[in-house]
């Protein structure tokens, strides 16, 4: 077992472990940070692939954005875990069950046997000088042109989506208007009546 | 590297929409005081996309975008019929929108997207320009479905869908990600290639097919990927509803047919046999489950999940022992089966949409009592297609359900015929306990029905055509069956 | 820019604009003539110009018309009555009472314009029998809609479209205060459709198709006054009796299919000499026997043949232009023009035709009979169009085929004539039919009485009218013939010709001459022993005393002169060509071993010279003598019938309830099938169906179902769970499966 596998097998550990911790820790506070590690780790093996450009992009885009909204998102609304986990354990035996005899099949299947070094033979080593990022560029904007696009519209469907759904003016809750507060003059303010005086 | 810039011609009808999408998402935002502005730019988009797709493409085969992208008479008649699905069903939710203050552009916006994912997968060549043409088409829809955003039914519909569809397009792309590793190859043509000359890995192949099964039939909805559709199609608003059973049904046919049939159709014999597990249970729990049912959004749910099933029946029937000769005659009878479920599970939401007015939804069975009374004309309508989905003869879903059963016969499953039929008999039970109570129960109120001409008289044709098309059903048999023989040989 | 345009027309397209143009000027001269918007148009110039549309429109769309495609013009006789059915049906509020008749004569009239061409075509020599639209195909055997167009179907097209148009335009005026107006029009438009389509069907499933739609409609128009609970009875009863006959019917082509594999004619026909050869299988009855008999019961059902015949008097509930057409000049003919139609069947079993002949003589002289007793003016009619019936039937059994539909194409003109005359008395009597109270009318009405007296002389067979020459020859068939049955049978229609003019004149003279008997005395017959017990007129009104009736207006009489015509010329002018010369050569097929009209044509020189030696032989005298013997009666010496009357009081009573044939039905058929019925519904159904296998079946399904519901319990993770097992399940199957 040379160094690279090893790294491989240590970070797929870490990668399993962390994922299943993911499912079952209590507080959601640590589900979402073992959920950054399992990307971290993900990103690690991705970076063993030769695939720099998507461990770094996953470690960026997920890690650095979407997870740490993921984490505001759950610090800030006050989730009750137990009800959500009502049910767990008299639900385990059969999920176990299924899950096991899935894993089973999966592993019967993908076990080596079919895509093992035997009959997948080992890629070619890359040019000197290979860039994965240029050439993840150049297909992206030529032969992946379509599906490229198309991607960008389903993240336009996602934006709509999530401005229709959260936009709102909410009845009676007042705003204050800094351009109304800044073009404010005496005038605006304050009138002069003049009265004659009264008598008690 | 050479690159060639790629013909855009048979792409023409999506870059036009994708374009008006654009279009109508700046009217919507710069134009919100013009209502009608989004509603008519979007019908003008439909009709445009019809004219394109008619005129543009040519009626061979073609390929662009590096293979990802086919155009072909398949395709091309699916997405007409996509366009006119679409069109009627906004015509028909306009109205019961505006009641409720729902019609805002983005809700066109959103169908317009949808529009043009179904299209995308129609036309997909390619495991990936499906995906996404999928992932377009489900995320407007889970945003349409949460579009009630202050109903609770409403917004636990869309995350029940949402969530189930996340697990379901997991499922889909791992299956996808299996066939990939077994033929080392995304589109289909190569695939099929694959296959034929047997390089690739028939047990990963297989493996893949099982998760591929699961992502199909979760979009065709049938059991036991079924569970989102009662409680969608009930807690969506009508509208929604009505879009999500009409023209999505014709895209998951499409995208069935092009997994299992443009690409994997050397496969045949072992999806056959899973179609076949899925159309049984579909048969039997659709129209069971229907029977119990008071809520007519949930009982025309469980009767699209039998519909479904028996729409699966055709695609069963393609291949027997080897022998393919029979093929196209049966995937065109799944074909017209669609077609005409989307027919009349327009017109059977659509009057629930004629029957709701601001205040009121007409959900339950219970709000058709005395319609003949209220409305003899529109209790003929829904009298003619309630018919049809039982598969009384002469109207179009008795043809459609008699093609499929023919097939099925032929290639020599009579006890699955006789199972649909005996199931179908069950089935009538609940169509027809409809026509009872519009016919012979008092009304239970009598307010007059209001709805917008437009909407009268689309309503009318819908059912008529029901009924024309039973009469007159082989200018559609011909045309699934010449779309399915130019397309696939 | 016009004119260039209309140039680069296609010949297709240039007709089409023609007829759509000669359309509209019809229908806006149609407009303006009968003055439907008297506001709008009120002017005289309008109504002028209306006129002239209408006149010059005519011609203009028969040109058109005569340049379609002969194959187009087939489709347009069924479907043009069928838009105005629709348009009357569906939109019958929307286009009013006027736009409502109009629209349905037009589509009648559009027909008969077509059929007058088609018949042209015909007498040039051109047929037609192909399909002109393939419905499904299941079992090799193929469900199609196609047209067999030859003289028969083209002379059944001219009658049925000309009568019809007759009384569209009759109705205007009969039904005239009808809140049912529209529906009305619909109704007898599309009863034409329907008609329409049996007679041009070149196949038995669209013979059927029309068979049961003019059943349908004449079940609803039967009972169109549905407010009457003796119009719902009587429509029950059609209903039900032709059931019976259809159910026979229905097994004949049933058996034809399962022999010849087909449903087409053409190749039925093709198919007859094998049929006769064989045997029913497990029987060993002559197949051909079995497949004819069964298919003449369906004729008896519908041409109303005893014992089936007991529906068509009380059908006399309906408005009386129904009566007329459906219940005298067309539906009820469908039988006799079906037997004629399979005469290559028929020919081929001599047991079938003499039952044919039997049955038919029996009907001929025996509802005769019952004519002589009936009070009401539209039972004396319909009573005589049973007894007609039956010679046409007769006429079929002797294998003169072509007479029956000669004598049918005749029976058409003068017996709608005269139910239209009896339709304009009862108006003129403010609907009341009891002939007792009539008399004298001839004053009156002088339209009606002469037309009446036109139609009365045809159908006791005066010579030169057109009834003598298909009656005689009908007899003189039955003369020459020589199958088992002939005998009695030319006992029966000779007498049958006696008292036939003993009705008929009765009739005649109780209406039209001797003294005025309305206005008096209104409710004695109420209290008739005679009063007709089902007949309980509500809107029974009667001459208020004094009040004296009046001619009806000229929507009413002008098909009634229109009708009188071919009533008396028709048969002078068409007997040689169809009986004796080509013209049903190719359509009727006479076998060898029957006489048919091969005699008659023998001694026949000319028309004129038929009815000179009509005058020499036994049928004139009968009949004259039958005239007589009522003027006697009924002008001359009123007590005698009723001494008749007392001293035969058993026959009376008997000739009075029909025979008992209602009461027979209903002691046996109704309460026998009641009582089968309660025992199987008791013993059967509740305990064994219902019990175990519906209610059994329905609540395990429910069970089921309640089970199922269950299933969906709204949490997420389930639903979730359910694909993942789905995935499971699927991908332990495939493992299994290797």
């Amino acid at each position: 077992m040379d160094f690279k596998t090893f790294v491989f097998y240590f970070l797929g550990a870490i990668l399993v472990f962390a994922a299943l911790r993911v499912i079952t820790a209590r507080n959601p506070v640590h589900a979402a940070l073992y959920l950054v590690l399992a990307f971290f780790t993900a990103g690690g093996v991705w970076l063993l692939l030769h695939a720099e450009f998507l461990a770094i992009v996953l470690v960026m885009v997920y890690v650095g954005a979407v997870m740490v909204l993921f984490l505001f998102v759950v610090m800030m609304l006050d989730i009750n875990v137990e009800r959500l986990r009502q049910g767990f354990w008299s639900y385990l035996p059969v999920g176990a069950l299924i899950g096991i005899l899935l894993v089973v099949e999966m592993t019967i299947v993908l076990g080596g046997r079919y895509f093992g070094l035997e009959v997948m033979p080992e890629p070619p080593a890359m040019a000197e000088g290979y860039s994965n990022t240029r050439a993840l560029g150049m297909v992206l904007y030529t032969e992946y042109v379509y599906p490229f696009e198309l991607a960008s519209l389903v993240l336009l469907v996602a934006m709509i989506v999530a401005v229709t759904l959260t936009l709102r003016k909410r009845k009676g809750t007042k705003y204050i208007n800094p351009d109304d507060q800044v073009a404010v003059k005496r005038e605006g303010r304050v009138e002069l009546v003049k009265m004659p005086a009264e008598k008690e | 590297m050479n690159f060639v810039v790629p013909d855009f011609y048979p792409a023409a009808a999506e870059i036009f929409v994708a374009v008006m999408a654009l279009v109508i998402m700046l009217a919507g935002a710069f134009a919100r005081s013009v209502r009608w502005l989004a509603y008519t730019l979007t019908q003008l988009t439909l009709v445009g996309a019809a004219l394109i797709t008619i005129f543009v493409p040519s009626v061979d085969v073609s390929y662009t975008f590096s293979g990802m992208f086919v155009s072909d008479l398949f395709g091309n008649v699916l997405k007409l019929l996509i366009y006119l699905a679409v069109g009627v069903a906004l015509l028909y939710g306009r109205g019961y929108l505006a009641d409720r203050r729902m019609e805002r552009p983005e809700y066109y916006l959103l169908a317009v997207l949808m529009t043009l994912g179904m299209m995308v997968m129609v036309s997909a060549n390619h495991l990936l320009t499906l995906y996404i043409g999928l992932e377009m088409m489900s995320l407007a829809l889970y945003g349409m479905t949460a579009f009630d955003r202050d109903s609770v039914r409403s917004t636990e519909a869309a995350m029940k869908y949402f969530v189930l569809g996340a697990l379901a397009s997991g499922l889909l792309l791992y299956g996808m990600s299996m066939i990939y590793g077994a033929t080392g190859a995304l589109d289909f043509v190569s695939i099929k290639d694959a296959l034929y000359f047997q390089t690739a890995n028939k047990t990963v192949l297989l493996f893949g097919l099982v998760f591929l099964m699961a992502g199909i039939a979760f979009k065709l909805g049938v059991v036991p990927f079924h569970m989102w559709v009662p409680d969608v199609y009930q807690g969506a608003p009508t509208a929604v509803t009505l879009l999500i059973a009409s023209a999505p049904k014709l895209a998951a046919f499409a995208m069935t047919m092009r997994l299992l049939v443009f690409a994997l159709f050397e496969l045949a014999e072992q999806w056959q046999a899973m179609l076949m597990f899925l159309a049984v249970l579909s048969i039997i729990l659709g129209n069971l489950a229907a029977i119990a049912q008071s809520n007519i959004k949930r009982m025309l749910a469980y009767s699209g999940i039998s519909h479904m099933g028996f729409m699966l029946l055709g695609l069963v029937a393609g291949v027997v022992s080897g022998e393919t000769h029979n093929a196209i005659t049966a995937y065109s009878a799944a074909m017209f089966y669609a077609v005409a479920y989307v027919l009349m599970s327009l017109a059977s939401f659509g009057m629930v949409l004629l029957l709701a007015r601001a205040g009121f939804e007409a959900e339950e069975i219970d709000d058709f009592k005395g319609l003949n009374k209220r409305s003899p004309w529109f209790a003929a309508m829904m009298m003619i297609v309630m018919f049809s989905m039982a598969g009384i003869p002469f109207f179009i879903g008795f043809f459609a359900k008699l093609a499929v059963l023919q097939s099925v016969v032929a290639a020599g499953y009579v006890w699955l015929a006789v199972l649909a039929v005996v199931m179908s008999v069950i089935g009538a039970f609940y169509y027809l306990r409809v026509v009872k109570v519009m016919y012979f129960d008092a009304p239970a109120d009598d307010a007059p029905i209001h709805a917008p001409a437009e909407m009268r008289v689309m309503m009318s044709v819908n059912g008529l055509s029901i009924a024309a098309l039973g009469l007159m059903p082989q200018g559609l048999t011909y045309l699934c069956w010449i779309a399915l023989l130019a397309s696939l040989t | 820019m016009i004119i260039s345009t209309y140039t680069m027309l296609s010949s297709g397209s240039k007709l089409a604009l023609f007829i759509a143009l000669t359309v509209l000027a019809l229908l806006a001269g149609a407009l303006l003539a009968l003055n439907a918007r008297r506001r709008l148009f009120g002017c005289a110039g309008a109504r002028a110009v209306g006129f002239v549309g209408l006149v010059a429109g005519l011609p203009a769309l028969m040109m058109g018309l005569s340049r379609v495609e002969m194959e187009m013009l087939y489709r347009v006789v069924p479907l043009a009555p069928l838009a105005g059915a629709l348009i009357a049906g569906l939109f019958g509020k929307a286009v009013g009472r006027a736009g409502a008749h109009l629209v349905t004569s037009f589509g009648v009239l559009v027909a008969l314009a077509a059929s007058i061409l088609i018949y042209v075509d015909v007498l040039a020599g051109n047929t037609f029998n192909d399909t002109v639209y393939t419905w499904m195909e299941a079992g090799g055997i193929t469900f199609e809609i196609g047209f067999l167009i030859d003289s028969l179907t083209v002379m059944m097209m001219l009658v049925v479209t000309f009568v019809s148009l007759m009384v569209h335009v009759y109705t205007i005026g009969y039904m005239s205060e009808d809140p049912g107006y529209q529906r009305f029009f619909s109704y007898i438009s599309l009863f034409t459709f329907s008609m329409l389509m049996l007679v041009m069907s070149n196949n038995f499933l669209q013979l059927f198709f029309g068979w049961e739609a003019v059943g349908l409609v004449s079940y609803l128009l039967i009972g169109f006054w549905y407010k009457r609970p003796t119009a719902i009875y009587a429509n029950l009863k059609a209903f039900l009796v032709n059931r019976v006959g259809d159910f026979g019917f229905l097994l004949g082509i049933g058996l034809i299919v399962a022999y010849t594999g087909s449903l087409d004619y053409a190749e039925v026909f093709e198919e007859a000499g094998n049929l006769a050869s064989l045997e029913m299988a497990g029987t060993g009855w002559p197949l051909i026997t079995a497949i004819c008999i069964c298919l003449f019961i369906g004729a008896m059902g519908k041409s109303a043949q005893v014992p089936l015949h007991v529906w068509l008097p009380d059908s006399m509930e309906g408005p009386t232009p129904i009566s007329a057409l459906i219940h005298a000049a067309t539906m009820v003919t469908a039988g006799i023009f079906m037997v004629a139609r399979m005469s290559p069947l028929f020919e081929l079993s001599d047991a079938a035709l003499s039952f044919v002949l039997v049955i038919g003589a029996t009907t001929a002289l025996f509802m005769g009979f019952l004519g002589i007793v009936q009070n009401d003016i539209k039972r004396v009619v319909a009573y005589s169009t049973l007894s007609q019936l039956g010679y046409m039937t007769v006429a079929l059994g002797v294998s003169a085929y072509s007479a029956a539909v000669f004598h049918l194409m005749t029976h058409a003109f003068f017996k709608a004539l005269l139910f239209l005359g009896a339709g304009s008395v009862i108006i003129g009597m403010h609907h009341d039919q009891d002939m007792r109270n009539m008399g004298g009318l001839r004053k009156y009405m002088p339209i009606t009485w002469i037309t009446s007296l036109l139609g009365s002389l045809a159908l006791i067979g005066f010579p030169l009218f057109s009834g003598f020459y298909s009656k005689d020859s009908i007899i003189e068939a039955v003369h020459a013939a020589q199958i088992p049955g002939a005998g009695y049978a030319l006992f029966c229609v000779l007498l049958g010709v006696f008292v036939t003019a003993f009705y008929s004149f009765r009739m005649y003279f109780l209406v039209f001459h001797g003294e005025e008997r309305f206005g008096k005395a209104h409710d004695a017959h109420h209290h008739d022993a005679h009063a007709d017990d089902d007949h309980q007129d509500d809107h029974h009104h009667g001459l208020a005393p004094g009040q004296k009736p009046h001619e009806s207006p000229w929507v009413v009489t002008v098909p009634l002169v229109l009708l009188a015509i071919p009533s008396v010329l028709i048969g002078y002018f068409t007997i040689e060509p169809m009986l004796f010369g080509e013209w049903f050569k190719s359509v009727i097929f006479v076998g060898d071993n029957h006489v048919g009209l091969s005699e008659l044509a023998a001694s026949f020189h000319s028309p004129l010279g038929m009815a000179v030696h009509g005058l020499q032989t036994a049928p004139f005298w009968l009949a004259m003598g039958g005239v007589a013997l009522s003027w006697y009666f009924y002008m001359k010496r009123p007590d005698i019938p009723a001494a008749i009357q007392r001293r035969f009081s058993a026959v009376h009573t008997l000739l009075e309830n029909k025979y008992y044939f209602d009461r027979f039905n209903e002691v046996f058929f109704a309460a026998g099938s009641r009582l089968l019925g309660r025992g199987l519904w008791k013993g059967g159904d509740q305990a064994l169906i219902d019990g175990a296998v519906v209610n059994g079946s329905a609540r395990l399904v429910g069970w089921i179902s309640q089970a199922s519901r269950l299933l969906q319990t709204g949490h997420l993770y389930q639903y979730a769970f359910a694909m993942i097992i789905g995935v499971f399940v699927l991908l332990t199957f495939w493992f299994n499966r290797g």
